[in-house]
């Protein structure tokens, strides 16, 4: 019963939101949002061209950082594994940007997407092969190749002259300023792709939990199991980096206040760190852009900025502790 | 049965072993006992497939080990480990529910009985001592439904009444199971075994 009414808050409070995302921004609408559909003019298009791609993609893009941030915990058992942390973010971004600064292609197409996947796992693996192990060690290598990473993606932004290329604020702290349908259209399946490979392991990431050796006499090659994540994470975060930049603390916060409200089983942990994952983002990409409007606070800011101590006071309550680091 | 063929392993420059051999049969239970450092985790874990032999190899029901995946192994053979790591809240019904249906046995509420977590398990195995978590550990290496039964030392965290509760178990199951138990402390369970070996 208490699962039941937190999932009919939580899409209630989405949808609540969702729709607040499609009414309030700086042009104000003069009739409400029901009577505008498949109608014609400056309130449909911003309703429908710009508001409903970006509160779209904040849903789908804030439910894979959410199951990302769940999967990237369970696999590398630690509680400060978070996509952005471990590389993937920044791999994703290199791989996007080198593709536009060598002109192969530009910010919102196919092959973008498929190079900010691909560069994602390569980065996860380099870091796992690098790491001396999987608590301390890894976390540290994850972030010196992320700084490395994002060295020479700051530095191919700075020598290109590429008019694409976006600016180092809109890799880093992530915006949702240029999701168009169209974005939002190609992305979605590397998404549902990401999120269903994340689904298929979750029941075994809870008997890896125990540890390798007990995964592998239990019946699950801890290996091949740490690959298929490293897979479905690369989807997940390749496909949200190519069109809106890293974007922080969604990935570490939600699955601690998931673990909090409905335990550690992987399966439900999932479900329910999606939707959380949507709530956070459409409601930051909400705030940074009204806030200040007309203009729009990068949106890493403001999870930063509400995360960090949403984290702190997650991590002082008992419940939310995770026992050892090894 | 798991058949140890002349095997060889080392750690570094210290062999622990060196052209070995012993077997494990269905229905008998066979101690393992020896001092600190002579091997015994070491030799579940060649068992388990978990570490290679150097030279010689291991066998379950005529297959080697190394032929088979994990969950073919994990079909044959159920591991409890000396240690396992808990470290997410879990309850201990949820742990003993890990495996799926077709890999785990219909009923655990005997085991789960004579094991004592019977009454602890709605609770968070974070929460509970390292002898209630020991038990913990067997029970759900006991759940998986296997032939042979390999067990770390299971009394290393157990009071007296514990361990003959487990002992009552371990004899019950190896009417029909094949079962290693490893314990530096064999004094007072020794004579329950059919059968026991020490390593130097």
């Amino acid at each position: 019963m208490k699962k039941f009414s937190i999932y009919v808050s939580g899409f209630a409070l989405l949808l609540f939101l969702f729709w607040l995302s499609l009414d309030i921004g700086i042009l104000q609408l003069h009739s409400s949002i029901f009577s505008l559909i498949g109608k014609h003019g400056l309130d449909a298009t911003t309703v429908w061209q710009v508001r409903f791609p970006r509160a779209l993609g904040a849903v789908i893009i804030g439910a894979g950082l959410g199951v990302a941030g769940a999967i990237a915990q369970g696999i590398f058992r630690n509680p400060l594994a978070e996509p952005t942390l471990i590389g993937l973010s920044s791999g994703a971004t290199l791989g996007t940007i080198a593709l536009i600064a060598s002109g192969a292609s530009i910010y919102g197409t196919r092959a973008n997407i498929a190079s900010a996947v691909l560069s994602a796992a390569i980065t996860a693996l380099l870091v796992q092969w690098v790491a001396p192990g999987k608590g301390f060690g890894f976390l540290l290598t994850g972030i010196a190749i992320s700084a490395i990473l994002t060295s020479i993606a700051g530095l191919l932004i700075s020598i290109s002259p590429k008019p694409g290329i976006q600016s180092i604020t809109f890799w880093d702290f992530g915006s949702l300023a240029l999701l168009n349908n169209s974005t939002v259209g190609m992305i979605a399946p590397y998404l549902e792709v990401g999120i269903i490979i994340c689904f298929l392991i979750s029941r075994r990431l809870d008997i890896y939990s125990l540890g390798e050796s007990s995964s592998h006499y239990m019946g699950v090659n801890p290996a091949r199991l740490r690959l298929i994540a490293i897979m479905g994470l690369a989807f997940l975060i390749g496909a949200s980096v190519s069109a809106v930049g890293s974007i922080a603390f969604i990935g570490l916060l939600v699955p601690h206040i998931v673990r909090l409200l409905i335990g550690p089983a992987h399966r439900k942990m999932l479900s329910l760190s999606a939707l959380i994952g949507a709530i956070v983002l459409l409601l930051a990409d909400f705030l940074a852009r009204t806030l200040i409007q007309p203009n729009e606070i990068p949106l890493g800011l403001l999870t930063s900025l509400l995360g960090a101590p949403a984290l702190i006071i997650l991590l002082r309550v008992k419940r939310a502790s995770w026992v050892s680091l090894d | 049965m798991i058949e140890i063929k002349s095997i060889t392993f080392a750690r570094g420059n210290h062999e622990i072993y060196s052209a070995f051999s012993s077997h494990l049969d269905m229905g008998e239970s066979v101690l393992l006992t020896g001092p600190n450092g002579s091997g015994k985790s070491t030799l579940i874990q060649l068992m388990g497939g978990l570490l290679k032999p150097h030279s010689g190899s291991i066998e379950i029901d005529g297959s080697n080990i190394d032929s088979l995946t994990s969950k073919e192994q994990a079909l044959v053979r159920s591991i409890a480990p000396q240690r396992r790591s808990f470290t997410l809240a879990f309850t201990v019904d949820q742990i003993m529910n890990f495996l799926p249906r077709k890999a785990r046995i219909d009923d655990n509420s005997y085991l789960m009985e004579q094991l004592g977590i019977q009454k602890i398990r709605n609770k968070k195995v974070t929460e509970l001592s390292i002898g209630q978590q020991e038990r913990v550990s067997l029970a759900l290496a006991l759940t998986q439904r296997a032939n042979y039964y390999l067990l770390d030392e299971p009394f290393s965290a157990q009071d007296s009444e514990s361990t003959a509760k487990i002992m009552e178990l371990i004899t019950e199951l190896k009417k029909e199971k094949g079962i290693l138990v490893i314990s530096h402390n064999q004094d007072a369970i020794s004579k329950q075994f059919d059968r026991v070996i020490s390593l130097a």
